[in-house]
Order: C-alpha cells, then structure tokens, then sequence
C-alpha cells in the first residue's frame, strides 16, 4: 500500500467531485427548459431528486423523470 | 428474426439519443473511481470521527478491499440501474401505442424484443466496462495492481448478473403495460433472489453465486468454479426472455 500525499489524494477526489456535480447540473439544465414535461407535472419536485437523491437522483430523472412532448 | 439489425440500430441510437448510456456510463465510473478510495480511507474516516472512543483494531485495507468494495456497489447500485433501465422498456412502448406502430413493419415480434435487450445489455456493459477501468486504476495507485485478466472475467460475471436482473424486470415490462409494475418485480426479485443466494445448495446457481467466483479470479486465486454459475445465469436469462417472447407474441397491442 503506497503512501500518499495529501495533494495526491486531492487529485484522485477531483474527477469524482467534477463527474459529481457535472451529472448534477446536467439534469438541473434539462430540467430547466421551458419545453420540458415533466413526470408529476412538477419540476421542483424532480430538482430536489436530483440535488438529493445520492448519484441515483440524476439517473431517475433521465430515465423516468422525462416525458417526451 | 426480420428486421432484428434495422431496430438494433434503433435501439443503441435511442440508448445514446435519450443520454441513457452516457449517464450510465458516467456513474458506473463514478462508482469506479470511489470504491477503491472509500476502501482506502474508511478505517482512517472511522478512526476520525470516532476518535479515541473506539479501541477497535480496523485491519490495513488491500487490494482485495477495494475489490470487495466494487462488487459491492456494483452488485447493488447497478442492479437497480439494470431495472431502471428495463422498466418502461416494452411496457412504455406499448402503452404509447409505439409498439404496435413499429411492428407494422416488416419486423417480428421475436425480434422486437432482442433488440431492446441487447441494446440494455450493451449499455450495462459498456458501462461496467468503464466502471472497471477506474477501479483498477485507482487500485493500482492506492494499493497494488490486481491481476489484470482475472479482473476482467470478473467483471464480465458482474455484468451478467446484472443483464439478469434487467432481463426479470424486462419480463414484467412485457408482460403488463406499467413500468412501474416491472421495477416492482424487478426489485421483488433482487430481493428474494438475495436471500436465496445464502442457500448453499442453490444459491451457488443464482445470479448471486456468480459473487465468490468473480471475487476469486479478480484476486488471482487459483482453481476457481465459475463454469456452473456462469452457465446457470446464462440459461435464466435466455428462458426469461423465451417467456418474454411467448407472452408477447399473443397479446394485443
């Protein structure tokens, strides 16, 4: 077992912070558009899935959340 | 099999098209990434937060840990992927009436429904093929490399299983018109299908026994069994679809 650097461990949390947060604030932008329906008809709802429902908030949302207009 | 290539085509195209395999893909390496790190630092978040309250002895994590620690995540994050992504797949289609606007076509049912699980199984593959990728990397640079051959026949019994769960779930979505009634089922048997798997006698024949061989060869242990387990699930995800098929021939869509 190799011993790290603080610095080193940083750099091997950044990808999964930026994945993180990039997933996030693609399902927030999406959920944004005015022409988009959502499943329920509310969109506050499905913002707070994907802000707090850990990693799966995102996926539901692309995957259930959606519907096509 | 008419027109099986033409709505395989389709079906990838809609995989990428409705970003399902670039989600998947990404969280599978998020998962990836993580487990190999949370194996690393959990005695030492543990030793953090609990301070000097606890005096347990927490055992140096390995190579092996972060293994573990995939399967893990894997075996249960992915499996509600697999379900998630099989849910609406016939259900849906036939409920918007799409289902039976394609098959006025020259496609046949049988082939209708191959593609929709293949075009499943590929994205979970892709994607448990990236998620490998980042865990045996970040192994590499937290622990020590693992076998690389092992690992990747592992990881393809990991993916099995998880086409099996899908392949439960897309049962269900073609049998009713509610996704939500094949997740159910889906989840159903995740769990039963779990409490089995500690049955020694047949647990070793479920999707879940595929756990402790894929465990043994990512390690590198000699003489593994993966042949009875690999060639159960095989034969339970054909005859779930062979159900699939016979269900979806008769009924009116």
């Amino acid at each position: 077992m190799a011993d790290l650097k603080p610095e080193q461990i940083v750099a091997l949390l950044v990808p999964i912070i930026v994945i993180q947060v990039g997933l996030m604030i693609a399902a927030l932008i999406d959920l944004e558009r005015d022409e988009r329906q959502v499943r329920g008809g509310n969109k506050l709802v499905w913002a707070l899935v994907i802000v707090f429902v850990n990693l799966l908030g995102p996926i539901v949302y692309f995957v259930a959340g959606r519907e096509e207009a | 099999m008419s027109g099986f290539a033409a709505l395989l085509r389709k079906e990838l195209l809609e995989q990428w098209r409705t970003m399902r395999l670039p989600l998947v893909a990404t969280v599978f390496l998020l998962v990836g990434l993580s487990s190999p790190l949370l194996a690393r630092f959990t005695p030492e978040i543990l030793r953090a937060v609990g301070g000097d309250q606890f005096q347990i002895v927490l055992p140096t994590p390995t190579a092996a840990a972060a293994y573990d620690q995939l399967a893990k995540n894997l075996g249960q994050f992915g499996a509600l992927v697999a379900v998630l992504l099989a849910m609406g797949s016939v259900a849906t289609e036939k409920e918007r009436g799409t289902a039976a606007l394609i098959l006025t076509k020259p496609a046949s049912r049988g082939a209708f429904l191959l593609a929709k699980i293949v075009a499943i199984g590929t994205t979970l593959g892709i994607s448990t093929a990236i998620a490998a990728a980042g865990a045996w990397f970040y192994t590499l640079i937290l622990f020590e490399p693992l076998p690389l051959g092992g690992f990747v026949a592992a990881l393809v019994l990991q993916w099995l299983a998880l086409v099996a769960y899908a392949s439960i779930t897309f049962l269900g979505s073609t049998l009713t018109r509610s996704a939500l009634a094949a997740a159910g089922l889906g989840v159903a048997a995740f769990i039963v299908l779990g409490i089995l798997g500690i049955v020694p006698a047949i647990g070793r024949y479920l999707p879940t026994g595929l756990g402790a061989p894929a465990r043994a060869l990512a390690l590198g242990q000699p003489g593994v069994d993966a042949l009875g387990p690999t060639v159960a699930s095989v034969a339970l995800i054909a005859g779930l679809l062979l159900i699939a098929w016979l269900a979806f021939r008769r009924q009116e869509l």
